[in-house]
C-alpha cells in the first residue's frame, strides 16, 4: 500500500487517533535508527528504593549482629 | 591470592517489543536460608539504597515472616509496603557465597533487587549498558 492510497484514510481519523499515529510512526522511524526510545504509553516501573538509608543501616547492624552472634 | 575473573552476564529485555529499550541488568542468583536452596533472577540496582526480597521469593526460600523481627523502612514505590531483615547466602556463579542481608517486603510487586546495602559492597560491578553486558567479581579485600 502505498502513502498516497492512505492518506486520504488517515485524512478520516479523529483528531486523537492522529496524534496516536503519529507518535507510533515517530517510534517506528526512530526504532529503526537504533534509538532507545520510551513508547509513548509505555509502562516504566521504578521499584528502587533510593533513599532507604535508614533501613540500610538496619541491615547492617543485622548482618553485624548475625556475625557477632 | 588471585582474583578470580568477573562473570559476565547480558541484560535481559523485559519486553521485547520494545527492544533495547526495555533492556535491564539481571543476574542469576542462588539464595541459601535454612538449607533450601532457590535460584532466582535479580535486577542488580545501583540506584537502591539495599537488597529487596519479595514476599512470595522469601516464603519459597522457607522463612516465616513472624520469625523475622527486625522491621526495616523501605523508599521508593515500595515505601508503604512492610519489610523486614532477613540474612541468606548468595552465590553467583562461580563465586565463593556471600551472607546478605535484605528487606523482605510483603509486596510482591517488585523483583529480587541487589542493592547498595550489602550487595554492593560484597561484589564489584562493571555496567556496560552500550554493549548490553555487565561484570561482577567479588570485591578486593583490602590488606592482602
Amino acid at each position: 500500500m502505498t502513502l498516497s492510497e492512505l492518506l486520504p484514510a488517515l485524512h478520516e481519523l479523529p483528531r486523537a487517533e492522529k496524534l496516536r499515529a503519529i507518535q507510533l510512526l515517530a517510534a517506528d522511524v526512530a526504532r529503526e535508527e537504533g534509538d532507545e526510545v520510551m513508547a509513548s504509553e509505555g509502562s516504566y516501573p521504578i521499584w528502587s528504593p533510593y533513599d532507604a538509608f535508614e533501613g540500610a543501616a538496619t541491615l547492617m547492624r543485622v548482618l553485624d549482629e548475625e556475625h557477632a552472634a | 591470592m588471585t582474583t578470580p575473573p568477573p562473570g559476565r552476564f547480558d541484560y535481559i529485555e523485559a519486553d521485547p517489543s520494545l527492544g533495547p529499550a526495555s533492556a535491564l541488568p539481571y543476574a542469576p542468583i542462588a539464595l541459601q536460608f535454612g538449607g533450601r536452596e532457590i535460584r532466582v533472577s535479580a535486577l542488580v540496582d545501583s540506584g537502591a539504597t539495599l537488597n529487596v526480597l519479595p514476599y512470595d521469593v522469601g516464603l519459597q526460600l522457607g522463612a516465616v515472616w513472624e520469625r523475622q523481627t527486625v522491621p526495616v523502612r523501605l523508599g521508593g514505590n515500595i515505601a508503604d509496603s512492610e519489610a523486614r531483615a532477613i540474612v541468606v547466602l548468595g552465590r553467583i556463579g562461580r563465586f565463593a557465597p556471600v551472607r546478605l542481608a535484605f528487606a523482605w517486603t510483603r509486596s510482591n510487586r517488585v523483583p529480587v533487587i541487589l542493592g547498595q546495602t550489602n550487595f554492593f559492597m560484597e561484589f564489584d560491578i562493571r555496567f556496560c549498558r552500550s554493549q548490553l553486558f555487565f561484570e561482577i567479581k567479588p570485591r578486593e579485600k583490602l590488606g592482602g
